[in-house]
C-alpha cells in the first residue's frame, strides 16, 4: 500500500490548511512546518480537525521553537528534528506539498 | 512510449491564473512532462479551477494567456485533467464551458488520484 | 535512494528555503544520494551571486552552494524562472546585453526537461514551496 506524507506550510484558516484536512486519510502522515505549526496549538479547532482525520501527525521542531510554542503542542503531534523527517519520506514515497 | 527510466507524476494546481507565477509555472512542468513522454496528470484544486474559466483574456495586463496555454494540451497529448468537485461548486463553475477532457472527483476519488502515480508536485 | 528535491521557495521570505536546505542535509547525512536540486520560480534567487545578507542572518546562497560543492549535488535554475529575475550566468549575460552576470558559480541554468529527467530518475521527489 503506498501512503502520502503531507507537508503543510500554510497558517490554519488557509485554503491549503482546509485542502490539506479534506484530503489526509488515515494511512497518511502529516509534517507541519512553517506556518504549519500552529496548527498544532492543544486546544484549537485545527488541531481537532486534523486529529480527525486519524493521520499521524508530526511537527517541525525548529519551527515550532521559533514560533515559540513548543510547550504548547497537543500530544498527538510528534516533534521531529531533519533526520527523522527523512526517516519519514523513507517510509512514505510520495509527498504532497501543501502552502 | 516511455523510457526505461521512467515515473508518472501527478502535477497538483492550486493557484488562480494571473495572481501568482506558480499558476503558468505549474502547467509548464505538466507540458514538460507531456513532451518528454512522461505519464502525466494534472489536478486543479482549490483556486486552481479558476484556471478554467474560459474567456480569458490577459493581453491588458501583458502576460501569457493561461486559458489559451491549458485549450493546448490535447496538443501535447496531455489528457489526464483532473478537477476537485468541491472547489468547482465553491467557486460557481460547475456549470461553465469546462475542457472537455477534465473529469470532476469527489474527495476519495483525489484521494486515489494522489496514491496513483510516483510522485506528485504541489504547486 | 535517490531524491530530487524541487524547491519554489524564496531564500528572502518564508522558512521553505531554509528547510529545503537542511532537509538535503540530512538525506546526504542519512546515506542516500540527491540526484538533482531543481530551483524554480522564486526558489531561482537561492543562486543569486548579488545577494547580501544581514551578519546575524543565515546567507541561504551561500549556504546552498556549500552544500552543493560538499555533496557534489547538482544545482539547477530553471531559465525563465531565473531570467524573468535577472539572473543571468555568463553566457545568457552576453546574448541579452546585460551588464553582469548575476548567478553565483554553483548554481547552473538548464530547462524544465532537468526537472523532469530527475522525476523519471528519482526514487523520491519533494517539493518545497512558501
Amino acid at each position: 500500500m503506498t501512503v502520502i506524507l503531507h507537508t503543510l506550510n500554510a497558517a490554519p484558516g488557509s485554503t491549503a490548511f482546509s485542502d490539506c484536512t479534506r484530503l489526509l486519510s488515515s494511512d497518511d502522515a502529516l509534517l507541519l512546518m512553517g506556518d504549519g505549526v500552529y496548527a498544532a496549538l492543544a486546544g484549537t479547532a485545527a488541531h481537532k480537525d486534523l486529529s480527525n482525520t486519524g493521520a499521524s501527525l508530526y511537527l517541525l521542531e525548529a519551527d515550532a521553537a521559533a514560533a515559540g510554542i513548543l510547550s504548547q503542542t497537543a500530544d498527538n503531534v510528534c516533534p521531529v528534528d531533519f533526520d527523522a523527517f527523512v526517516r519519514l519520506t523513507e517510509q512514505f514515497a510520495k509527498q504532497q506539498a501543501w502552502y | 512510449m516511455p523510457s526505461p527510466e521512467s515515473k508518472s507524476l501527478l502535477v497538483v494546481v492550486r493557484h488562480a491564473p494571473y495572481g501568482s507565477s506558480l499558476a503558468r509555472t505549474s502547467l509548464e512542468v505538466a507540458l514538460t512532462a507531456a513532451t518528454y513522454e512522461q505519464e502525466v496528470g494534472v489536478l486543479f484544486m482549490g483556486e486552481g479551477v479558476l484556471q478554467l474559466l474560459p474567456e480569458q483574456d490577459s493581453t491588458q495586463i501583458g502576460v501569457k494567456n493561461i486559458g489559451k496555454l491549458i485549450a493546448s494540451f490535447p496538443l501535447y497529448d496531455l489528457d489526464s485533467l483532473f478537477v476537485d468537485e468541491d472547489a468547482l461548486l465553491r467557486h460557481g463553475l460547475d456549470d461553465k464551458n469546462l475542457p472537455q477532457d477534465l473529469r470532476p472527483l469527489g474527495t476519495t476519488a483525489i484521494q486515489q488520484l494522489l496514491r496513483k502515480y510516483d510522485h506528485i508536485l504541489g504547486f | 535512494m535517490i531524491y530530487s528535491l524541487l524547491v519554489l521557495s524564496s531564500p528572502c521570505s518564508g522558512q521553505g528555503s531554509a528547510t529545503a536546505l537542511r532537509f538535503a542535509r540530512a538525506v546526504v547525512d542519512r546515506g542516500h544520494q540527491i540526484r538533482r536540486v531543481f530551483f524554480m520560480d522564486e526558489g531561482t534567487l537561492s543562486g543569486g551571486s548579488s545577494i547580501v545578507t544581514p551578519q546575524d542572518e543565515i546567507n541561504q546562497v551561500q549556504q546552498w552552494a556549500k552544500f552543493g560543492a560538499q555533496s557534489k549535488t547538482e544545482l539547477i535554475l530553471c531559465v525563465s524562472s531565473a531570467l524573468r529575475r535577472g539572473l543571468l550566468d555568463a553566457s545568457e549575460a552576453d546574448r541579452y546585453e546585460k551588464t553582469a552576470a548575476t548567478i553565483h558559480p554553483a548554481f547552473e541554468i538548464s530547462g524544465m526537461g532537468q526537472l523532469i529527467d530527475a522525476s523519471a530518475s528519482s526514487d523520491r521527489l519533494l517539493t518545497f514551496g512558501g
